[in-house]
């Protein structure tokens, strides 16, 4: 048992266990496949309060905590890491940052939509060829009395297309480089904002990735979410919090996989015995088994510190180094348990290898996690 | 630069002719169709054509038997490039080393003629021996061929059979004594016409390379069709996986080049948060230069083991080293491409994530990883 659960965590777990896979199991081959929003499947994700589990009362949540909303994102996970992407990113990007730095207005305005699933939820934040900021398309938000008016372009946006609510980081301040970003809370439906297209993942592809274009898109100066000048410190903190969720992700995923390829392992003969009695297979399966113990310690503390209001960001980047790691070797000794079966895509292992590649992706050296830990470390 | 090498002095010229061969071949015919036939799934089947009049294919076939007669040095040369430009396509166009190979082994003159003739026409051939219950444990085919008078009658089924819906000719390994096992095993060349090959469902990578499952009921090959001597077909496939193992390698070199290639270009274009190219941060530098350096590893090891083969010495463990050391290299650099390019590397926005679902199985075909470290131990 790598750590304790508290008996209110344990039951939102097989929760969200048992809805996985009354609800999601049937569909999530078919969304992978054909990359496709599964609508039914985030209606009922709304319905049964996944959306909001995490956040006050007051805005619709059920004030479960930070743990026990990663614990959902792992049981999810294990059936369709797409499905748990969708939520991720709503909840830990879009939801987390409008209620961590949101105004009351703000707070008002926008929570209780995204807590009930009204409005899936997206944060962009990258942008087309370069970092944030940094290349000729970069999105810009030039103030003009009471509102601020955005131009330029955001891609590979999570949720994108079919969000209700955005979180959008945009350059208010070019002339002070990465202190001149700043996060808007913008409306879906505001105009200006088209969806270039759609773009085409190796994996987690139930989760829609879109390009938009922003062409004058007048956003309320009421809407700035945080400081201006404000932006990149908001979105290392969100994607922190967000490197915990992606963590239980990974772990989700590395379980389906280690499930499928021990199985396999014990039905399989070859030289006249299951391969599951070959060393060279134990070996694969024990150090898979070991990544999701160590991962689950790593994964759980730091969500413990998100739910207690500590600091995290050291936790946090050290999930994402070891989970990021940890899940695309797992999956690549997954499929060699299962051999050429296992390159077929009618077993999941495949599935889950190009899954979990795509969980932790970085886009620029302030996401790097090394540098944060050291910095904990010479303190 | 993109699919720019250090210039290697130990090239003949005629060898480095070859690689720009190759290399311009790829560049211009597969590159830019490679995406879209990883999309589709769709069998390049005119590429053979295309390759056989630019001189590519067949890379493998000696002069006397109307192939172009490269030495072995060029062989992986040409298949190296091919791995560049897209696995599956490598795997199409030189797979028929396999087969070729072996029949070349042991065949009879009438039966190399006929082999060879058949690949040098532009045909393709395949190799099919694995079976559902025959992978790592080869010997445990359970296809059977029986004598009945000037015939062999050829029962049974195979998987994973690189491009056998499409090939012209195929060696299939089969029993003609279950009691004696691996000992029990022949070879036969078996014309297209005889069988039935059908599509595997969609795999991971390696999609527009058809991998075929075969069924033989009853199928009736002539006495002459038998390679070499019964039973020693096992034999006869050890010998030629010793020789293949290195071509594997060097297609594993090719994509693990290109990996790395997309990844510096794409790190010295892309400007960071500061407004700096992305390769100026010194983690982004370094791992770049590892990628780099094994990369350069797995090639000195895969040449030596090629240049080695050019003596006549018997290179098993060597080519053994040289197929886990090149393939697991391109699976962790194509790993490590994905993870430096971000999304876009996630994406279909770059060839990344398709030379990392590509590479997956290099690590288990032609023998896995594991059966060439028991290989490999068994020769210390």
């Amino acid at each position: 048992m790598s750590y304790p659960l508290t008996e209110e965590q344990q039951l939102i777990q097989q929760n969200a266990c048992e809805f996985a896979k009354e609800y999601i199991e049937p569909v999530a081959v078919e969304i992978d496949r054909d990359s496709v929003y599964p609508v039914e499947v985030v209606a009922k994700l709304a319905e049964n309060d996944f959306f909001g589990l995490c956040f006050p009362g007051d805005f619709g949540g059920a004030e479960a905590g930070y743990l026990s909303f990663v614990l959902t994102v792992e049981e999810i996970a294990k059936v369709s890491a797409g499905v748990a992407a969708i939520l991720v990113n709503h909840v830990a990007l879009a939801a987390y940052s409008i209620n961590k730095w949101g105004a009351p207005g703000q707070k008002e305005a926008f929570l209780p939509g995204l807590c009930s699933g009204a409005k899936l939820g997206a944060f962009a934040w990258s942008e087309p060829d370069h970092a944030p900021g940094a290349g000729p398309d970069r999105l810009v938000a030039v103030k003009d009395g009471d509102k601020y008016v955005l131009n330029g372009r955001k891609c590979y946006v999570e949720n994108g297309g079919v969000a209700g609510t955005y979180v959008v980081i945009a350059l208010s301040d070019p002339a002070a480089g990465v202190k001149g970003l700043s996060a808007f809370i913008v409306d879906a439906g505001t105009k200006g904002i088209s969806q270039v297209r759609n773009i085409e993942k190796m994996g987690l592809r139930a989760c829609q990735s879109t390009e938009l274009l922003f062409t004058d898109v007048v956003v309320p100066a009421a809407n700035l979410l945080g400081t201006a000048g404000g932006g990149l410190a908001l979105v290392q903190e969100a994607k922190a919090a967000a490197n915990v969720a992606e963590g239980a992700l990974v772990l989700g995923v590395v379980q389906a996989a280690l499930t499928e390829s021990a199985n396999y392992s014990k039905e399989r003969h070859q030289f006249g015995k299951a391969i599951a009695s070959f060393p060279a297979v134990q070996i694969m399966l024990a150090e898979m088994a070991v990544s999701i113990q160590v991962g689950r310690s790593a994964v759980y503390s730091a969500a413990a510190l998100i739910e207690n209001g500590e600091r995290f960001a050291a936790e946090a980047a050290t999930v994402k180094l070891l989970l990021s790691r940890l899940g695309t070797n797992s999956l690549i000794d997954a499929i060699q348990v299962e051999g050429g079966v296992g390159y077929c895509e009618d077993m999941s292992v495949s599935r889950l290898y190009r899954d979990v590649n795509g969980v932790f992706l970085t886009e620029s050296s302030a996401e790097f996690a090394e540098p944060v830990i050291a910095a904990e470390v010479l303190l | 630069m993109v699919n720019e090498m250090n210039v290697d002095l130990t090239l003949t010229p005629e060898q480095q002719r070859v690689q720009k061969l190759a290399r311009d071949f790829a560049t211009s015919q597969i590159i830019p169709i490679a995406e879209k036939h990883d999309k589709s799934g769709e069998f390049p089947e005119f590429i053979v054509k295309r390759a056989l009049e630019a001189g590519i294919f067949p890379h493998s076939i000696s002069k006397q038997y109307g192939g172009p007669g490269y030495d072995v040095v060029s062989q992986s040369l040409i298949v190296e490039e091919l791995g560049y430009a897209c696995c599956a396509f490598a795997n199409i166009l030189t797979g028929n080393l396999l087969s070729a190979h072996l029949v070349s082994l042991a065949g009879s003159e009438e039966l190399k003629k006929y082999y060879m003739g058949k690949i040098t026409a532009g045909g393709l051939a395949g190799f099919a021996i694995t079976e559902p219950g025959a992978g790592s444990d080869a010997g445990s085919v359970a296809s059977t061929a029986r004598l009945e008078g000037d015939e062999w009658v050829l029962n049974g089924s195979k998987c994973f059979a690189s491009f056998c819906s499409y090939a012209k000719v195929i060696l299939v390994i089969a029993s003609t004594n279950l009691d004696k096992g691996v000992k029990g095993l022949s070879a036969f060349v078996v014309p297209q016409e005889a069988l039935t090959g059908t599509n595997a469902e969609h795999k991971l990578g390696l999609r527009c390379s058809d991998s075929a499952e075969i069924t033989m009921k009853n199928v009736r090959i002539p006495k002459g069709n038998l390679v070499g001597e019964e039973g020693e077909g096992f034999t006869y496939a050890m010998q030629t996986l010793d020789v293949f193992r290195a071509t594997v390698g060097s297609v594993a070199c090719g994509l693990a080049r290109r990996a790395l290639d997309e990844a510096v270009k794409y790190c010295k274009e892309r400007l960071d948060i500061d407004g700096k190219p992305y390769i100026r941060q010194q983690a982004v530098a370094f791992k770049l230069a590892d990628m780099a350096i094994q990369i350069e590893a797995a090639r000195d090891l895969v040449y030596k083991c090629v240049r080695l083969k050019e003596t006549g010495q018997r290179i098993t463990k060597e080519s053994s080293m040289a197929k886990t050391f090149a393939t697991d290299t391109a699976m962790r650099v194509a790993a490590d491409a994905v993870r430096l390019m971000g999304a876009k590397g996630y994406s279909r926005d770059s060839v990344v994530e398709k030379l990392m679902r590509d590479i997956k199985v290099y690590q288990i075909f032609e023998g896995s990883n594991q059966i060439q470290r028991l290989v490999v131990s068994r020769a210390l």
